[in-house]
């Protein structure tokens, strides 16, 4: 592994399961070299489940884990866009735009809603246009970037993912 | 035996005839003292079938794809009326049909649920309008309704009434049904007379599950039996008013597994192909047009492949759901061929009530309320949360509240343009009748094209029994029916046709038909969109509605509206538009948009409880009439006693896992899920167990803001000592269902919080002494008013789409 990588991440926020499994599988049969992918979900009974490549075991557990990769900072907004109640009237006009508002930093546990699902993929730069258009169902992406050594880069492309889900912009 | 006179009613009874001495003594009873009023001889009994949003090319009878083999029985063995009219919306039809007038002037030219202070707009009958189940009562019928009612006032529907408004006060000596406009076809929340009388027991018998429509036609065939039991000759009137095909689509996966893959050709080809099946069959002229797609309706090329399946299988359902329910009325129908008095029973069957729906908006839902909640999820969201619940194959079962996209109810009005909520076009307002009466009718299996309208159906039903509309009813001069009979038409193909003229408005959509010409005038607005934008327009003082566009159709040459006359016929068009003012004048459709009222500022006054009190035993309380905690900071506390050992079970439950609240005692914890709809679930749990004894507990909800849909936090108390917190990102600004109650003590048909659905309802096993809800007022007077504001839009909302 080189000293100095640039490292994607895509977070994806879905409101199934299966949703974030069929691109989970997509990612992982989409030909690219992978970081890491890793795929949270919560049932509706609200037990948290975490699955992860093997990928990330082989070659980036120890990586992965020092940045807390695997679960603690997942936080996508789902249906940040949403804007609930939009529909109630011309006479509220101002009341009728929801903004939703993010909590990142908050374990994925708490912040994965019951019934949802994230997935979080890593991979070096030059491997997103396969992995890129393999996340089809995503209701919420993002994907950062950065460069450094392997953790630095990590931290970074995550931290900026998360910083464009949070702006809203993803 | 000299006839009543039936000119008032009720009728009175005939003075006693016989000798009372003051012994036995050459005393002479007079046995007609102990009879009850009779029909006039000849009265055949009636049966009015009424099917819920679905359109002109839905039914196989009609060239649409659904099989629909016992409407196709009786109409070969009737006539089809190719050209009935309704109202393009639920309860006006209903209102029409079973008044005999037009629906403003009853006072519904909106639906049951939404009351406002203009006289076309009340949903409340007038007193001089008394319905004609009442008229038949009165004069010997037996009567009764079943299934859909959709005709009480949303704060009316529960014990204390008042009755007149309920199917009883209508006339109608037996009810079994839903008093809001749709229903779960799994768990509903059942009336039965002058009670609500919850979820069926059935509910809970997983091998044998209760299915809505099944019970209807048992209840139907028992209530049959049952006068038959007791009286052999006593007509009947028996009104059997399908929850289907309203949404939610409901129905077990054996109906809808008939329709897998007969759709996937789109709603576009399919379109064509009930074109070309109508025009086989007949019942639309061979030179009609079919008319063209509008740009609200994407087309199916457009649609993404892998949505198509999902798309596909909203429309397998609805077509299952529909199936069931033509089986369901053949049941009921062989059951009167079984007493052997089909021969004598007027069917009237109709196949819709205002055109197709399109309030699943284009992306379908899987949970119709999602809509009304004014939440905008893109056809990819709503899949994951169908996946959420058990996938697109669960579509249809206990899981979902589903309703299909707004391109099929296009497609199941064909050959005509837009559906439900349009009045000035036939998809909403043009619906397929069927008429059965073997004893009279001859030329079976035949066409009628008489311009037709659910308000005749009353004039032509007391016409047929020899029943004259009466001047007086419970002392109350009464107006005139607005309907005509169209009795000779049955059995003559060349009678005259007698409804020459008629209006139509619908949500400011309106028409005016008179000799042929039809005038359309369609506001620009989509009918399933209410956003501001949407209705900036038609705010008072912006909106001219003889700006709006028109359109103008001759119908005896274009049965489907697909030509556009008005640039050639100037002066038909003034002529009609002068005309539709006269008759909105006189009937009170004035003003135009008194439905959207509450969008435009005119609230009713703001309710002055904030305090509710249950006690313990209280359930099944219909979502319309549960404390109002929507968009505001609340609380919940409930007087509890923890038996030794602890307790477990629901402290109070409203509605279900699409969306509700549940407050319950879980392993021993004081615990509170809500459900944002189904999309967002919330739980908060104590961090310790509850204590034996006298307890209190209660649910904080300490809003954000006053907003609709407000976050919040959640702080659970026990005895005072908060035990347990949470956030609620969301909440629901509306209401949580269309027509699950909230029950203390138990949770009721479909659960809240799936954790304990195993364990439905989850009774409290302590006991419930009382349950408080206390809902705070926001800051100030003008942050609560425009809450109420909002909070009335949302209902208008809600109304409109139930």
């Amino acid at each position: 592994m080189k000293l100095h990588d640039t490292i994607d991440v895509l977070i994806g926020g879905y409101l199934s399961k299966d949703a974030a499994e069929e691109d989970y599988n997509a990612v992982l049969e989409c030909g690219a070299h992978l970081q890491g992918a890793v795929i949270v979900s919560k049932d509706l009974e609200g037990n948290l489940s975490v699955e992860q490549t093997d990928h990330m075991v082989k070659e980036g557990a120890e990586g992965l884990g020092a940045v807390g990769f695997a679960v603690g900072l997942f936080a996508p907004p789902l249906l940040a866009a949403t804007a609930v109640g939009a529909a109630i009237g011309a006479g509220a006009g101002a009341l009728l735009h929801h903004e939703v508002s993010d909590k990142l930093g908050e374990q994925a546990g708490e912040t994965i809603p019951i019934g949802g699902a994230g997935l979080i993929v890593a991979y070096s730069h030059p491997e997103a246009e396969k992995v890129e258009p393999a996340v089809t169902r995503a209701v919420k992406k993002a994907i950062g970037e950065a460069e450094g050594n392997h953790v630095k880069a990590l931290k970074g492309a995550i931290a900026d993912a998360q910083q464009k889900l949070a702006a809203g912009n993803a | 035996m000299s006839q009543p006179d039936r000119s008032k009613l009720p009728i009175r009874q005939q003075p006693f005839g016989g000798v009372a001495n003051r012994t036995l003594e050459g005393s002479q009873p007079d046995w007609a003292e102990l009879g009850h009023v009779e029909p006039p001889d000849g009265a055949p009994n009636v049966l009015l079938v009424l099917i819920d949003d679905a359109g002109f090319g839905n039914a196989g009878t009609f060239g649409g794809p659904i099989d629909t083999p016992n409407y196709t029985r009786i109409a070969q063995e009737g006539v089809r009326y190719n050209r009935f009219h309704v109202t393009a919306l639920c309860s006006p039809t209903r209102a029409a049909l079973l008044t005999g007038r037009n629906s403003h002037a009853v006072g519904f030219g909106s639906v049951g649920e939404f009351s406002t202070g203009f006289a076309g707009y009340t949903a409340f009958v007038p007193d001089d309008c008394v319905p004609f189940p009442r008229i038949l009562r009165d004069n010997g019928y037996s009567t009764a309704a079943f299934g859909k009612w959709h005709l009480t006032p949303d704060g009316q529907q529960g014990p204390s009434g008042p009755f007149d408004r309920w199917p009883v006060g209508w006339g109608f000596e037996y009810f079994y049904g839903f008093l809001g406009g749709g229903a779960s076809q799994w768990d509903p929340c059942l009336a039965e007379n002058q009670k609500i009388i919850g979820t069926p027991p059935e509910f809970y018998d997983e091998e044998n599950p209760y299915y809505l429509p099944d019970a209807m036609a048992d209840k139907t065939i028992e209530w049959l039996h049952a006068i038959r039991g007791q009286d052999a000759k006593k007509p009947f009137f028996a009104y059997f008013a399908t929850g289907c095909s309203h949404a939610p689509h409901h129905v077990s996966e054996e109906w809808a597994a008939k329709y897998k893959s007969k759709f996937d050709q789109g709603w576009d080809r399919l379109r064509e192909e009930t074109f070309a099946r109508q025009k086989a069959l007949g019942v639309i002229p061979a030179d009609a047009e079919l008319t063209p797609r509008d740009d609200a309706f994407p087309a199916w090329d457009d649609v993404p492949e892998k949505l198509k399946a999902y798309y596909a299988r909203q429309m397998e359902v609805y077509a299952g759901f529909s199936e069931n329910a033509d089986h369901n009325v053949g049941r009921v129908i062989d059951a009167i061929d079984e007493l052997g008095e089909l021969e004598n029973t007027l069917v009237l069957w109709i196949w819709g009530d205002n055109g197709a729906s399109m309030e699943g908006t284009i992306t379908g839902s899987f949970n119709e309320l999602t809509m009304q909640n004014g939440i905008p999820l893109s056809d990819e969201m709503q899949l994951q949360l169908a996946e959420r619940y058990g996938g697109i194959e669960a579509w249809g079962n206990q899981m979902m509240d589903p309703h299909y996209s707004a391109a099929w109810a296009w497609a199941g009005n064909t050959p005509f343009q837009w559906g439900k909520q349009v009045g000035s076009h036939l998809g909403g307002t043009r619906n397929p009748l069927v008429v059965h009466w073997p004893e009279r009718i001859t030329d079976t299996g035949a066409l009628r094209t008489h311009f037709t309208h659910a308000i005749d159906v009353g004039p032509t039903i007391l016409d047929i029994a020899g029943i004259p509309m009466p001047t007086h009813i419970d002392g109350i001069e009464q107006q005139p029916m607005h309907g005509v009979t169209f009795a000779d038409s049955l059995t003559d193909a060349n009678a005259p046709e007698r409804h020459t003229q008629q209006y139509f408005e619908t949500i400011g959509n309106r028409s005016m038909y008179k000799d042929g010409w039809w005038l359309s005038m369609k506001t620009a607005r989509i009918p399933w969109v209410l956003t501001p934008d949407a209705l900036k327009p038609y705010a008072p003082g912006v909106w001219d509605p003889d700006s709006d566009p028109t359109e103008l159709y001759y119908l005896p040459d274009d049965f489907t509206q697909a030509r556009d006359l008005a640039a050639e016929h100037p002066e038909k068009v003034k002529e009609l538009k002068e005309l539709f003012w006269q008759e909105a004048e006189k009937y009170n459709v004035l003003p135009l948009m008194a439905t959207l009222a509450a969008f435009f500022g005119m609230v009713p006054p703001l309710p002055e409880t904030a305090t509710y009190e249950f006690r313990g035993d209280v359930e099944n309380v219909l979502s319309g009439m549960i404390p109002r905690i929507y968009n505001h900071s609340y609380t919940i506390t409930a007087e509890l006693v923890i038996p030794a050992g602890g307790a477990e079970g629901v402290i109070v439950a409203e509605a279900d896992h699409l969306g509700g609240f549940s407050l319950f005692v879980d392993g021993g914890k004081l615990t509170h899920t809500y459900s944002m709809m189904g999309v967002f679930v919330f739980r908060q749990q104590a961090e310790e167990p509850l204590p034996e004894g006298e307890v209190t507990v209660r649910m904080q909800f300490a809003a954000d803001a006053p907003k609709p849909a407000t976050g919040g936090e959640v702080t659970l108390y026990v005895n005072d000592r908060p035990v347990g917190k949470g956030r609620m990102d969301h909440t629901v600004p509306i209401r949580f269902s269309g027509y699950a109650g909230m029950d203390i003590g138990r949770d009721n048909g479909g659960v809240v919080d799936l954790g304990y659905a195993s364990r439905k309802p989850f009774a409290f096993t302590g006991t419930i002494k009382k349950v408080t809800f206390e809902v705070n007022p926001h800051a100030s007077d003008a942050q609560e008013h425009e809450l109420h504001a909002a909070a009335q839009h949302g209902h208008t909302a809600h109304a409109l789409s139930a």
